[in-house]
């Protein structure tokens, strides 16, 4: 038996948390700000805050949920701090905001891009959120319940909400 | 036990997450089995996933990733090139 249950889990440090997560948190906070460079932003001072407090982590909840929950925080921070200005869903991200693929996949996913960009900056804001983390971060709900600081009840009702919106607004990619 | 559409609607979270208890699981594939309808309303739910996993995630660029990696005090990530 090589399992030690009782022993802690051992912190990552702060480079290797933000290899994992940096483009996490810029996801996150692309998807509710609408701006990149806020978005940028927003990765800067979650980390910010992960340095100060990754001491505090007491290994309660997936540190995924630990720092995606700073991340969230720090999202909604700047959009009270900013002038409201509704996403704009034709916004176009650098080329360097997406994963690198071949010519011909960037060309065939181009408009299914745009059209998954602008359905999902359409959520209400409460809807969009649990939708990045569960099904863009893949986070599970449980975690999803920790960040959004709500019941898995209310994540999952979001979720069914938000994913049947999306299957309205992209209804002739999905035959 | 037989499941209506409404029943199976409001079981979709637990369904996608792969959370039903094994009757809810019998329960639930006997009536897509049977339902069209549901069967489409599944598999379209099944593309958002799909889609939003594939083409939702965005990659914080190189430049502002070092950039903030710099700001952070963190060291630079190992490069790929030969030395």
């Amino acid at each position: 038996m090589d399992s030690f249950p009782d022993m802690p889990t051992p912190t990552p440090s702060v480079a290797v948390l933000f290899d994992q997560f940096a483009d996490g948190v810029y996801t996150l906070g692309y998807r509710i700000l609408g701006d990149r460079h806020l978005a940028e932003d927003v990765v800067q001072e979650t980390f910010i805050k992960v340095i100060r407090s990754l001491g505090t982590y007491l290994g309660e909840g997936s540190i995924a949920a630990w720092l995606y929950r700073i991340g969230y925080r720090e999202a909604i921070a700047a959009t009270r701090k900013r002038r409201e200005t509704p996403l704009d869903p034709d916004e176009m991200l650098e080329a360097g905001d997406r994963p690198v693929t071949s010519v011909e996949d960037a060309v065939l996913a181009a408009e299914l891009t745009r059209r998954l960009d602008a359905a999902v900056a359409r959520l209400a804001e409460p809807l969009r959120s649990a939708f990045v983390l569960r099904d863009i971060e893949q986070l599970s709900t449980n975690d999803v319940a920790r960040v959004l600081d709500i019941s898995t009840s209310a994540v999952k009702m979001r979720l069914a909400r938000a994913r049947q919106a999306l299957r309205v607004e992209l209804n002739e990619y999905l035959q | 036990m037989t499941m209506t559409c409404d029943q199976l609607e409001t079981l979709l979270p637990e369904f996608f997450d792969g959370s039903l208890n094994v009757g809810q699981e019998t329960a639930a594939a006997d009536h897509l089995a049977t339902c069209t309808d549901c069967r489409t309303i599944v598999s379209e739910l099944e593309g958002v996933s799909s889609l939003s996993l594939t083409h939702g995630r965005l990659v914080l660029p190189e430049a502002s990733r070092n950039r903030i990696r710099a700001a952070l005090g963190l060291n630079p990530p190992p490069s790929d090139a030969p030395t």
